[in-house]
């Protein structure tokens, strides 16, 4: 058992080795024997991930391996206990902040089950969401010697425009409330207009193409890929090879009961595709 | 009137007979006036005090409430200067009584008017708004007609008789038949000393056809020293009449309102009210519509935020007289602190009301774990072509929700007010009025940051 882990670790540090290491030479986003449960059951049992500046990593796995577990852990939601290992976000211990720092900081989760809020707006909370944002990014450059630009309601209200044009979603949808009554793929849509908006330097996308249709998919797809680059990295979480064809990973990972059991490059999607978990289980271990 | 009247007004406490007659001395009234006050007050002593076993009073503590110790009124003495609060944003309710828009005011400041104003449009039109003194004095006939005898009758309760003796103030609207007044008539009463008593009476009569904007707003700052206040409120509109009522209760921390409104709806009559509840230390509504005219329509929404140690309660009635009528009611609350609430509605259908169609729906957002809301939906139903619905919730900010805004930056604090004004947002949403709407939005963000 142990000595399976190593040879696992060892498999996903080398990719961050060799291509996740940003200009300083630390690896932008790495996460480190990661243990997380919930009420008191382990979930995630010792997670090792390390994605680079600007890259692009997909994450599969069958359902219940723990892939939004992890995502939850990364945007810190409160009823997972971290127990063991570290997430480390340019270099910084993430663990310790609170989920609005993190958003503050740059961390961007998609979520495969979007919350309604009832009563709120979503341009009301989508203000708020950016103002939040862009004065904590203020704050920072201020202190690092830069310059604070804060952002009129007007600039604001043809930003939220530019980018809902982009996303082809109707000016209908800014007075809606967050989230209620919206379709499976609508939800899909404004979670990546947040992203769009709150354009962090690292992105967990939870399933955004499930509830797509295949124009949506498209749309999504291309306002992903004009974020994704040297400002922003990409943990796509997917069980469909179909999105890789519009979003390219250079990395893909394999989750199994709560760890990643197996990483290359894009070909182990169409690997997946083919072959299914079946042959992977057998070779990681009948406990999985 | 002499500075020694007023000092010895000062030092009687307790309600009595010779309180109302000393009341109605200090105001110079026509012995009938006197005679209608002594009668109410006879009934006020044959009434007993309600009792916990009586259902409306059944959740209802009033043991702290000491009506001995309380003078029955108070203010002959003040100079006629508008109070300062009425320029001060921070007042709710004095926000929503100060805008510029108006079509008539009536300031009152304990047992005192200050101001009284109609817009001369208005009044060329035949329309009334004045104070209740000036109406007993200059349209005897009106109120003789429709002051307390109708809407709510001075026996109705004890509260209200007890009103019905020593009322002090408050307002008189009366818009002919035919008559639109689109913009607001303000009436603001203001309660300065602690250990002091008001009674403030509304009465709007809309003739046929006529339509009409009321606001009312009760406000005093916190003092030492339990307050008392029992307010009456009458709506009486003819057929195809429409009256929108706005009611802001902001009292201070050591007042104990009551408030009883009856409504009563002709043919084809319409009333839009809504009830804020922010203030006092204990708060009970009674408020009623009676649509006694076949397709007559009361939309009554509420919203209610107690933080601290307030009390609130509401008790509610659809009355469905007629057939064809509509009721929708909609009262949402939040509670924090360790406030408390009690909501209770009745949908009434009367035998042969055929056709109506009632729904009601309360909802209670809990902020704290020593909050606590009550709901008490009850239904009565005498006709078989009816359709009512109602329903009560009481729910607490959901976790997942916090978590979704503040995984987008929003710190948790903002995300919880965020949330609560969304809860809101729905009753805010069904007042087609910006000015208070935007009034509601501060008066909750204000609540939030209790
Ligand atoms: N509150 C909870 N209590 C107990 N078990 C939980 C709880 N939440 C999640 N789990 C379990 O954790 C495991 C991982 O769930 P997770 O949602 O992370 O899986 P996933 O890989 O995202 O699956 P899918 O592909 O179906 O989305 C599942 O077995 C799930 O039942
Ligand atoms: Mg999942």
């Amino acid at each position: 058992m142990r000595e399976r882990r190593e040879t696992m670790s060892e498999t996903s540090t080398g990719i961050g080795t060799s291509n996740g290491h940003g200009a300083t030479g630390t690896p932008m986003f790495q996460i480190e024997n990661l243990h997380a449960s919930i009420e008191d059951k382990e979930i995630l049992k010792g997670v090792d991930l390390t994605i680079g500046q600007g890259e692009v990593h997909a994450l599969m796995g069958p359902n219940g391996s723990g892939k939004s577990t992890l995502a939850y852990v990364i945007a810190g939601h409160p009823s997972y206990e971290v127990t063991e290992g570290s997430v480390k976000f340019f270099g910084e211990d993430i663990l310790e902040w609170s989920p609005e720092e993190r958003a503050q900081k740059g961390l961007f989760l998609a979520f495969q089950y979007p919350t309604v809020i009832p009563g709120v707006s979503m341009a009301n909370f989508l203000r708020m969401a950016v103002t939040n944002v862009r004065n904590a990014r203020a704050e920072a450059e201020v202190a690092a010697g830069g310059e604070a630009k804060p952002m009129t309601p007007r600039e604001f209200r043809r930003l939220m425009k530019e980018k809902m044009a982009m996303l082809k979603m109707d000016d209908a949808f800014a007075t809606r409330y967050l989230n209620e009554g919206f379709s499976g793929g609508e939800k899909k849509r404004a979670e990546i207009l947040q992203m769009a908006l709150l354009e962090p330097r690292m992105a967990v996308l939870d399933e955004t193409d499930s509830g797509l249709d295949i124009d949506a998919l498209k749309v999504v797809s291309e306002g992903v890929n004009a974020l994704a680059g040297p400002g922003m990295g990409v943990l796509l979480i997917t069980h469909y090879q179909r999105l890789l064809n519009f979003i390219k990973p250079q990395h893909v990972h394999i989750m199994m009961a709560g760890r990643v059991v197996q990483s290359g490059g894009p070909e182990l999607a169409h690997e997946l595709e083919a072959k299914g978990y079946e042959g992977l289980r057998a070779q990681v271990g009948a406990a999985v | 009137m002499s500075a020694t009247t007023i000092d010895t007004m000062a030092a009687l406490t307790g309600f009595s007979r010779e309180a109302v007659e000393e009341l109605s001395r200090l105001k110079g009234e026509p012995n009938w006036v006197r005679q209608q006050r002594l009668a109410a007050w006879a009934v006020y002593e044959a009434l007993p005090f309600p009792q916990r076993t009586d259902e409306e009073w059944r959740r209802t503590d009033l043991r702290a409430l000491k009506l001995d110790r309380l003078r029955p009124f108070q203010g002959f003495g003040l100079d006629g200067h508008v109070p300062a609060a009425l320029a001060d944003p921070t007042d709710a309710a004095a926000t929503v009584t100060a805008g510029d828009l108006n079509a008539g005011v009536v300031v009152q400041q304990d047992a005192r008017t200050l101001r009284t104003e109609i817009a001369p449009e208005a009044a060329a039109q035949g329309v009334i708004f004045t104070d209740l003194d000036t109406a007993f004095r200059d349209h005897g006939d009106l109120i003789r007609q429709h002051f307390m005898t109708k809407a709510v009758p001075s026996d109705f309760g004890k509260f209200e008789a007890l009103h019905a003796a020593l009322w002090q103030g408050g307002s008189f609207l009366y818009v002919p038949a035919g008559v639109t007044v689109e913009l607001p008539f303000r009436a603001f009463v203001r309660a300065t000393e602690a250990g002091g008593s008001v009674f403030s009476h509304t009465l709007a009569v809309l003739e046929e056809g006529a339509e009409a904007f009321l606001v009312d707003a009760y406000g005093s700052p916190s003092l030492d020293g339990q307050g008392f206040t029992s307010a009456v409120v009458e709506h009486v509109l003819a057929a195809d009449a429409k009256l929108r009522y706005v009611q802001v209760q902001d009292w201070g921390r050591n007042v104990w309102s009551f408030m009883t409104e009856r409504s009563l709806l002709a043919d084809d009559a319409t009333l839009n009210s809504l009830h804020v509840t922010l203030g006092a230390r204990f708060s009970k509504s009674s408020i009623a519509a009676r649509l006694q005219g076949k397709n007559s329509l009361a939309e009554m929404l509420g919203i209610y935020f107690g933080d601290g140690d307030q009390f609130f309660d509401h008790h509610t009635w659809q009355l469905h007289e007629s057939p064809y009528t509509t009721s929708d009611l909609e009262f949402k609350g939040a509670l924090k602190g360790s406030a408390r609430s009690v909501y209770s509605g009745l949908i009434k259908v009367s035998e042969g009301a055929q056709k109506t169609d009632a729904y009601q729906q309360n909802r209670n957002l809990v902020l704290s774990r020593t909050a606590r809301a009550d709901s008490i939906p009850n239904l009565e139903i005498g006709a078989n072509d009816v359709r009512c619905t109602h329903g009560a919730t009481i729910s607490q900010v959901e976790e997942e929700h916090l978590f979704y805004l503040q995984a987008r930056g929003v710190p948790r604090t903002e995300a919880q007010k965020l949330i609560v004004e969304g809860f809101f947002r729905p009753v805010i949403d069904r007042i087609p009025v910006e000015e208070i709407q935007g009034f509601l939005e501060s008066a909750i963000a204000r609540k939030v940051g209790i």
